[in-house]
């Protein structure tokens, strides 16, 4: 056997327990499989957008309403499953412009509106990233659908192919480094914060319902993105010109027999309190109906959904999420008069309690 | 398909078990052959067309030129072959930039135009597969090689998938000639281009565009000046980038080749201990340097027709050099930097060499300055320690550096901007990385530099030959752990946009 052979044999006995060994640990740590929440997925997502209804809405917006609109939940209830195309910590005004433009689309659609984002100027950063996911779509190629599809059958099988939060990116980030005065590495959220699953389905992990320490740790990136904000109160003839953009795409949707409807998802604590002062409703989420005609759902205007509390000030926990779905369907139903099938009550789905791998 | 991606590895693993399978030749050049195609296709099916376009024009107008005799008729045939690979490339790449500076000179004359913006998109490698079949044509015509008689040869030395898209730019001689005999791969060569895959892919996915491209592209992306620490580490940081990702691409390139048991020529040899900018251009891109000098410089005169025009020579080649890497006033300038950096060494040459032999006139025992310029120093003294040396070789990485900047800035005036900011003109300037990126790229580049130096006078195969056969092992391994922990990379190949 030549020494190079004998080299790669060895390498090859190296690499295989480091997997191995990896996966074992990562497993140990009971973080949750997660998928990759990449280009590719929202781009496998977006391609169903044909086949929207008002009981199978396309959903786009920020984190809110990936977290709390709770999928398995709502196919429970309607007997379709939504289609989540909304991208965390975006704002949607990139995907409801394609949505638009694109003359095939002629479905109903849900927008969540945390004001913060859906108000993001353009070429800001939340604005940049969902328009980075719209132009990704057309440029998906061939051969990187088939790298999605072999991803696809490896991702159920190993909790190291997580980019987000085990890649080495990830892990070179949370590396315990005193910070440069006068600069800011982004927001990091803890492992256990939540997992994605393959429908685009954010869930808290049961280890941040249960841990108030860990609950605590994502309040302190809030507080953290909220000093790393802008501050100044947007000129009103930037909030108009977003409106105004908004408006149009939203009427080229029902231009097309498409049906549009704008919700606010629940947020809490110290946290809802900032909202309301940096994004007054009147100011913000009043005219934006006013200006689209456009109905909307705020939570605070139902007890129903306003009766939840958010762990960490911005999202609603699995079982949470599951019930205000229930809770929210009769109430888009009644608001927007979409023909919705709801069936007879039964336990929520939750999403959450299914195997990862599903 | 880019070599990071799943699609490849499954594309690659199924070649390679059709590749060993007791098939006649031609059946398996027919494989790689299609092989070669759908790994091109699958960015974009219709520009295989182009391809197909360039691969049968130039096959038939070398057998056209190598038979006729008469010098008109074959000056014709050329200008057919070079108007169609060059009509195409300039279509694709410059049709967008020559009409906006057609547009901005109309304007400066005060003449109102505004032209519709072209949509064209750019076929993935047409630059490098256009410079593949243009170096066949010229060799035929001029009587350097004759025409391959085997269409199947030829197609495949154009669209051999390893070297298609990026690289390295091959020439009939390096390619053809092996595809005439069986070839597989020993146990050997598989072993050694499965180890170059490894190390291409963690030089790319890994050091390129995890720890090094966040940096750059911050840096470069934002509209504002930046303290001087932040413009130094984001040039930086493109620095290594774009070594170790196009250098990364070549060594896949070459290691899967040789998996499939072809031979492809080096591409890189360490750039970054270059002394000197003509030693650098003997180090990175070689394919293409050499492609400019063979197919540019000496057919302009090279140095044979006196200084003046040795000079004006090397800055048209260094210009077109740049114009070949796209679009844009910034390539351009580049290249001129390149160019006028060439120049200078040259001159400082001929400065030194006129001194050391009017001292060696005044004193025959004199011998310090001999061997000065050995390879290409900048200065006219005789730094021929290795520390001299060294230090040689740190001023030209500063000045290839101050050239990347026009490379990877998106506009003149970013540019302007990044390089005021690294010389502290610009004061109040934004920091902007963090502790993380400030080690990740100075240790990246300490270390891509002392690699280099380390293997300046050496080659990978040399060291994997010295190395304990443990010792590879561990390195190799590591390399693997650092990819799986990466995981896939969306990034493409920067090269691919040329």
């Amino acid at each position: 056997m030549t020494p190079l052979l004998k080299s790669c044999l060895l390498t090859l006995a190296l690499v295989l327990t480091f997997v191995v060994g990896w996966e074992w640990y990562w497993r140990s740590q009971n973080l949750g499989l997660s998928y990759n929440d990449d280009e590719s997925l929202w781009a496998h997502t977006r391609k169903a957008i044909y086949r929207s209804s008002p009981s199978r809405p396309v959903i786009i917006g920020s984190s809110r309403v990936k977290f709390d609109l709770d999928l398995a939940t709502w196919e429970a209830t309607t007997g379709e499953k939504p289609i989540q195309l909304a991208l965390v910590g975006t704002a949607p005004r990139p995907l409801l412009t394609d949505l638009a433009n694109d003359p095939n689309f002629k479905g109903t659609l849900i927008i969540g509106v945390t004001e913060g984002l859906f108000f993001a100027p353009d070429g800001s950063f939340p604005e940049r990233e969902a328009t980075k996911r719209v132009n990704f779509y057309p440029r998906w190629s061939l051969s990187q659908q088939i790298s999605f599809h072999i991803n696809r059958v490896l991702e159920p099988w190993l909790y190291f192919l997580d980019e987000e939060r085990l890649a080495l990116r990830p892990l070179l980030t949370n590396l315990p480094i005193p910070p440069r005065p006068g600069t800011w590495g982004g927001p990091k959220f803890p492992k256990e914060f939540s997992i994605i699953q393959f429908d685009r389905q954010d869930v808290m992990t049961d280890a941040m319902v249960a841990d108030t320490a860990i609950q605590n740790k994502v309040k302190a990136v809030w507080l953290d993105i909220g000093a790393h904000s802008p501050k100044q109160t947007m000129p009103d003839a930037m909030v108009t010109g977003i409106l105004n953009s908004v408006k149009k795409s939203v009427d080229q949707i029902r231009a097309r027999g498409g049906q549009v409807v704008f919700v606010r998802m629940p947020s809490d604590g110290p946290f809802y309190e900032v909202e309301k002062m940096s994004h007054p409703r009147e100011k913000y989420w009043d005219r934006l109906l006013a200006h689209t005609r456009t109905p909307g759902i705020y939570f605070a205007d139902y007890p129903a959904l306003s009766k939840y509390r958010c762990p960490e000030w911005s999202h609603l926990a699995p079982k949470d999420a599951a019930t205000f779905t229930q809770d929210f369907i009769p109430i888009l139903k009644q608001k927007t008069g979409w023909p919705i099938t709801i069936r007879p009550t039964q336990k929520p789905a939750l999403t959450a309690s299914l195997p990862p791998h599903q | 398909m880019v070599f990071n991606s799943y699609s490849f590895a499954l594309f690659f693993v199924l070649l390679l078990v059709l590749h060993n399978l007791p098939l006649p030749w031609k059946v398996k050049k027919i494989n790689l052959l299609l092989a070669s195609y759908l790994f091109y296709a699958l960015w974009n099916p219709p520009f295989i067309l182009l391809l197909w376009l360039s691969t049968v024009v130039d096959f038939y107008m070398a057998r056209l030129i190598a038979r006729e005799q008469r010098s008109a008729p074959r000056k014709l045939l050329l200008t057919v072959s070079l108007l169609l690979n060059l009509g195409m490339l300039s279509y694709f790449k410059y049709g967008g930039f020559l009409l906006e500076n057609f547009t901005a000179l109309l304007s400066a004359m005060g003449i109102a135009f505004q032209a519709a913006k072209p949509d064209i998109i750019l076929p993935v490698g047409i630059s490098f597969y256009t410079f593949v079949t243009l170096s066949y044509t010229l060799d035929v015509y001029r009587r350097k090689a004759e025409p391959e008689p085997s269409f199947l040869n030829f197609a495949l030395f154009v669209t051999f998938f390893p070297h298609l898209v990026a690289g390295p730019i091959v020439r009939p001689e390096d390619l053809i000639p092996q595809f005439k005999e069986p070839h597989r791969a020993t146990t050997q060569q598989m072993t050694w281009g499965l180890f170059l895959l490894s190390l291409g892919l963690f030089m790319k996915v890994v050091v390129a565009d995890t720890l090094l491209a966040d940096s750059a592209d911050t840096i470069f992306g934002v509209p504002f000046p930046v303290q001087p620490l932040d413009a130094w580490l984001g040039v930086m940081a493109f620095s290594g980038q774009i070594f170790c990702d196009f250098a990364g691409y070549s060594t896949c390139a070459i290691g899967i080749s040789l998996c499939l048991g072809f031979v492809l020529p080096d591409n890189f040899r360490y750039p970054y201990a270059s002394i000197g900018f003509s030693d650098f251009w003997r180090r990175w891109h070689i394919t293409l340097s050499t492609w400019l000098r063979d197919y540019l410089y000496i057919p302009l005169g090279g140095n044979r027709k006196g200084a003046a025009r040795t000079y004006i020579n090397l800055m048209i080649t260094m210009l077109l050099g740049g114009l070949w890497h796209g679009a844009s006033w910034n390539f351009v300038i580049w290249g001129g930097l390149h160019g006028i950096f060439l120049c200078a060494e040259r001159l400082i040459r001929d400065w030194s060499g006129k001194r050391q032999r009017s001292f060696a006139g005044q004193n025959r025992s004199d011998q310090v300055l001999a061997g000065t310029v050995a390879q290409a120093s900048m200065l006219p003294v005789s730094w021929n320690g290795r520390l001299g040396n060294f230090g040689l070789a740190l001023l030209t990485l500063f000045l290839v550096d101050i050239t990347w900047v026009f490379f990877r800035a998106p506009d003149f005036g970013s540019a302007m901007r990044i390089l005021l900011s690294m010389f502290g003109v610009i004061p109040n300037g934004a920091a902007l990385l963090t502790s993380l990126d400030i080690l990740k790229v100075s240790s990246v580049t300490v270390i891509l530099i002392a690699c280099h130096w380390a293997m300046r006078n050496s080659s990978l195969v040399k060291l994997g030959a010295r190395l304990p056969w443990w010792l590879l092992s561990l390195v190799w391994a590591v390399m693997l752990m650092l990819l799986i922990l990466t995981q896939k990379s969306s990034n493409s190949f920067i090269y691919f946009q040329f």
